[in-house]
C-alpha cells in the first residue's frame, strides 16, 4: 500500500513539474530509487521556493514523507573522499599481502 | 705441473726468459696458417659474451633493484663495460696475457702493440696462447671476460655507490686484480696453471674473483638504508628473466668459446653448458620447494645463472652428465649462499653476486678437480690443485678490493649521501629517471 501511494505521489509530482518547471521526470525510477526520488524532492522545492508555489512544495514534502529515513537505509555508510583514496593510495603502493616479508634482507 | 728440482726450476726460469724475446720475433704468420672457422667462432663467441653483458647481466641486475635506481645499475653496467675496455686495451691485455713471469706479464702487447695486420705481406700477428687465430680476435674474445667480470661486482654495490667512484674502481680493479688472476691462471706461465689449476673458462678467473671481490665492495660500502627493515621491491622481475636468459645463450659463447675451435670440444662444452644451466635452475627450484613450499620466478633465473657459473670451470673437462650433476649441486648451494648464508655473513650483498657467483664458481672449480675426465681433456684432477686456487683467488680477490676501495674512496668518496640514497640515484647521480 506504501508502495502504491508512493507511486500515486511520484506521478503527481511528475504531472506537477512538468506543468509548471516543464522538468520531465521518471515516475517509475521515482517510486523504485530513494535517492533519485530526493534529488527530485529539491528540485521540486527549489523551483516552489522560487515561483512561491505552494501546492508544488506540498507535493514534494508529500514524497519525502514516504521515503525511507537515514535510520532505515540498508547501504553502509560511505567514509569520506579523502579517506577512501588515501587507503586506496597506501593499498597500491604497499606489496601484495603475502610479500610483506618478502623482499626485506634479502631478494631470494 | 710441478717441479720436484732445482735443475727444472732453472730450466723453466731460462725458458721463461727466453719467451718474451721468442714472441716478439715470431708472432707473425701467414694468412694461410690461419684457420677460418676457429676464428669465426672466436669472433661470434666474442659477440656472445659482450651480449652477456650487454644487456644480460644489465637487464638481470637492472629488474632486480628499487625503482628509483633502475637506471644507475643500467649505467654503471655499459660504463664498467667502457673503462675496462679501454684498460684492457692501454695494459690489461698485456699484462695477462704475455708470459713474463708466474705472476705477471709484460709489456711486449701495451695499447695492443704487435697486433699487427699486413696485406702486403700476407702474414698477421698471433697470440702464443691460439696461434691458429689472429691474436686481434684472441685479445677480443678475453677483453670480453674482461668485462663481464667487472660488470659483475655491479651487483654487490648497487644502489648506493657513487658512479664516479665507480668507474675509477672499475679501472684499478680491472688492471690490479683481474689481469693478475688471469695471468696466474691462464698464461702457462702462471703460477696457478704450472700447479695444474683448471679453470675452462674463468670459473676462479671471473666468477670466484667477481663474487669474492663483490662481497668486499659490500662490506666496505655498509648496508643500504633501510636494509633489513624495509621491502626493497624489484622494479621487473621480467627484465631479470629476459637478462637471464640472454646469460644463458650468450654463455654458449663463455665456455663453448674458450675451446678456441670449432670443433667436437666446443660442441660438448655447449652441450654441458646447457644441461647444467637447466641442472641448475631446477636445484634452485627444489630447494625452493622444499624451504617454501613454492618455485619463484627469481629463482629459477638465479638457479640456471648458479649452474652456469658453476659448469664454466669445467666446462671443456666433464661429460654431460656430470654438467647437469655439478649444475643441479650449485643450483642447491647457491639457494643456500643466497639466503641462509647471506643472513649469517651479514653483508648487504644487494643482489647477492658472492652468494651465486663467488660460490658458484667455487663449487664448480671443486667439482671440476672431481668429475674431470682424462678421456676428454687429457687432463687429470688435483682437488689440491683446484682448491689452492680457488682459495688464493677469492683471499687475493677481498684483500685487493677492499684496498682498491680505500684507495678510490680516498679520490673521491664511494658511498652517495643518505639524501641521494633516499631519493634514488637515477635522479641524484643521472638526473635520469624510468617512465613509469
Amino acid at each position: 500500500m506504501a508502495n502504491s501511494e508512493r507511486v500515486a505521489t511520484a506521478a503527481h509530482l511528475h504531472v506537477a513539474l512538468r506543468r509548471k518547471a516543464g522538468r520531465v521526470t521518471d515516475t517509475d525510477w521515482m517510486a523504485e530509487n530513494d535517492d533519485y526520488a530526493r534529488e527530485v524532492v529539491r528540485v521540486a522545492r527549489d523551483k516552489a521556493r522560487e515561483d512561491g508555489d505552494a501546492q508544488l512544495a506540498d507535493l514534494a514534502s508529500k514524497l519525502e514523507a514516504l521515503l525511507p529515513t537515514g535510520a532505515q537505509l540498508a547501504s553502509p555508510s560511505v567514509p569520506p573522499l579523502a579517506q577512501r583514496a588515501s587507503r586506496n593510495l597506501r593499498e597500491s603502493n604497499a606489496p601484495g599481502a603475502g610479500d610483506a616479508e618478502r623482499y626485506i634482507g634479502g631478494l631470494r | 705441473m710441478k717441479m720436484h728440482n732445482t735443475l727444472g726450476w732453472m730450466g723453466l726460469a731460462a725458458a721463461l726468459m727466453a719467451l718474451p724475446v721468442w714472441v716478439q720475433a715470431q708472432h707473425m704468420v701467414g694468412f694461410d696458417e690461419i684457420r677460418g672457422a676457429d676464428t669465426a667462432w672466436v669472433l661470434v663467441s666474442a659477440a656472445l659474451v659482450l651480449l652477456m653483458t650487454l644487456p644480460g647481466v644489465a637487464l638481470f641486475y637492472a629488474g632486480m633493484v628499487r625503482g628509483k635506481n633502475v637506471l644507475n645499475t643500467l649505467a654503471a653496467v655499459l660504463g664498467a663495460a667502457c673503462v675496462v675496455s679501454v684498460v684492457w686495451f692501454a695494459v690489461g691485455y698485456s699484462l695477462a696475457f704475455t708470459p713474463g713471469n708466474r705472476w705477471l706479464g709484460g709489456l711486449e702487447r701495451i695499447w695492443f702493440a704487435g697486433l699487427d695486420y699486413q696485406l702486403a705481406a700476407q702474414q698477421l700477428s698471433v697470440s702464443h696462447m691460439a696461434v691458429h687465430i689472429p691474436e686481434a680476435a684472441y685479445a677480443l674474445f678475453q677483453l670480453t671476460f674482461a668485462i663481464i667480470t667487472a660488470a659483475l661486482i655491479v651487483g654487490a654495490v648497487v644502489e648506493r655507490m657513487r658512479f664516479g667512484a665507480l668507474m675509477l674502481f672499475m679501472a684499478l680493479w680491472s688492471l690490479c686484480v683481474y689481469v693478475p688472476v688471469a695471468h696466474w691462471v691462464w698464461e702457462p706461465g702462471g703460477w696457478l696453471a704450472r700447479m695444474g689449476a683448471l679453470d675452462f673458462a674463468g670459473g676462479a678467473v671471473v666468477h670466484v674473483n667477481a663474487g669474492a671481490a663483490g662481497l668486499a665492495c659490500a662490506c666496505y660500502l655498509g648496508k643500504r638504508t633501510g636494509y633489513g627493515r624495509e621491502a626493497f621491491q624489484p622494479y621487473n622481475l621480467g627484465w631479470t628473466m629476459l637478462g637471464a636468459c640472454l646469460l644463458w645463450v650468450g654463455w654458449f659463447g663463455f665456455n663453448g668459446g674458450s675451446a678456441l675451435s670449432a670443433d667436437g670440444r666446443a660442441a660438448l662444452a655447449m652441450v654441458v653448458t646447457h644441461l647444467a644451466a637447466a641442472g641448475g635452475a631446477i636445484g634452485w627450484a627444489a630447494g625452493e620447494w622444499m624451504f617454501r613450499r613454492r618455485v619463484s620466478l627469481l629463482g629459477l633465473c638465479s638457479g640456471l645463472v648458479a649452474g652456469l657459473v658453476a659448469v664454466t670451470p669445467a666446462a671443456g673437462f666433464v661429460d654431460m652428465g656430470s654438467g647437469l650433476l655439478i649444475g643441479a649441486m650449485a643450483g642447491l648451494v647457491c639457494y643456500w649462499g643466497a639466503t641462509g648464508f647471506k643472513r649469517w655473513l651479514g653483508a648487504d650483498d644487494s643482489l647477492d653476486v658472492f652468494g651465486v657467483h663467488g660460490l658458484g664458481g667455487m663449487v664448480g672449480s671443486i667439482l671440476t678437480g672431481v668429475f674431470v675426465s682424462s678421456t676428454i681433456s687429457g687432463a687429470s684432477g688435483n682437488l689440491l690443485a683446484q682448491t689452492v686456487a680457488v682459495v688464493a683467488v677469492a683471499v687475493y680477490s677481498f684483500v685487493a678490493t677492499c684496498v682498491l676501495m680505500w684507495l678510490t674512496d680516498r679520490v673521491t668518496p664511494v658511498r652517495v649521501e643518505l639524501h641521494d640514497e633516499q631519493q634514488g640515484l637515477d635522479i641524484t647521480q643521472h638526473r635520469e629517471h624510468v617512465g613509469q
